[in-house]
């Protein structure tokens, strides 16, 4: 059954400008924060576990005002959303896959290093 | 059964949204498995060239007592990352006043967002040329293979980009403009410009923020 088409104007959804510019702000602000990480000296674990969440924090921003996902379809959402989580555990089935191929490199190197 | 729906624009459509714009993300979908999977092998090969001991490296190493500088320059990267960041906040302005019908304003935002989106390349095309004069090749280690594939392709796929929004500001530029469809024309140009930016956040953590050792 269709339903009574629209009048053909566009769908307008999303932030005001002002909201845009905030959030532009917010972005480049986390930048800054993420380099000062980067240059802080913490502990190599505490380090990856800031930049990455403070990087995810960025991408879902992105996706979700600029791209508008927030405002869009649930079908939109299930297929990106869908593959990047594909991608993501592709990207640790290769690290987990390889990553065993580097371990005679690193006891070498260990090895002839002293420590 | 779905229902046919309409949607902004007029068409009926099945989903009850626009068939362009899904393609659009279908397609960036893909792209995170494209980008995915190099991200994967520069991790995989960034760090075999530490431990290997096989310069130039990314980041600043100590190797058998012997310290190596790495090739990677930070605040230049960071300056890059931030130009690309402004685009994407130029992008959004465009599709804006498509969606509002505000022509200057679309025709100025898109103008920036190809400016800005030629100076990052600018940086990238510095960047490739200082590694390349550093001993930096695509053939000198992994770390150099994965390193200028993946930025690569991410630059070529802001260099079309940048044509893309350049075909449509042209296009905006005849009688009729983009139509009656403009703001969805400039939302799926802004959709793939926000995707090279994320790639982009995503790169710039990996490569340059992580420290290898």
């Amino acid at each position: 059954m269709a339903h009574a088409p629209s009048t053909g104007h566009q769908e307008q959804h999303g932030l005001t400008p002002r909201q845009y510019i905030m959030l532009g702000l917010a972005l480049t602000l986390i930048t800054i924060v993420e380099l000062w990480v980067s240059y802080s000296g913490m502990a190599r674990s505490v380090l990856i576990t800031v930049l990455v969440v403070l990087s995810a924090v960025k991408f879902a921003a992105v996706v979700a005002f600029f791209m508008h996902l927030r405002f869009e379809n649930s079908l939109m959402t299930k297929f990106f959303v869908g593959s990047f989580l594909l991608a993501v555990a592709i990207l640790f089935a290769l690290l987990g896959l390889f990553w065993g191929d580097l371990q005679p490199a690193r006891i070498a190197l260990e090895a002839v290093s002293g420590h | 059964m779905a229902q046919a729906v309409a949607h902004g624009g007029g068409h009926v459509t099945s989903t009850g949204t626009s068939n362009r714009k899904l393609m659009m993300w279908i397609f960036l979908g893909s792209e995170c498995l494209f980008f995915g999977s190099l991200i994967a092998t520069y991790l995989i090969f960034a760090g075999d060239v530490i431990h290997r001991g096989v310069g130039p490296f990314p980041h600043p190493v100590t190797i058998n007592g012997e310290h190596h500088e790495g090739i990677l320059d930070i605040p230049l990267t960071s300056t890059s990352t931030f130009v690309l960041l402004m685009s994407s906040v130029t992008m959004v302005f465009a599709v804006y006043g498509a969606q509002h019908a505000r022509p200057k304003m679309m025709k100025l935002s898109t103008l920036a967002t190809i400016v800005l989106g030629v100076v990052f390349l600018g940086f990238q095309a510095f960047e490739f040329a200082t590694f390349y004069h550093e001993g930096l090749t695509l053939g000198t280690n992994l770390f150099g293979a994965s390193f200028f594939v993946l930025t690569g392709f991410h630059g070529t796929h802001v260099a079309v980009g940048a044509l893309y929004l350049a075909s449509l500001l042209a296009a905006s530029f005849r009688r009729n403009g983009l139509g009656h469809e403009a703001g969805e024309h400039m939302e799926i140009a802004g959709l793939y410009w926000h995707f090279v930016d994320i790639v982009w956040i995503v790169i710039f953590t990996i490569i340059y923020l992580i420290p290898s050792e």
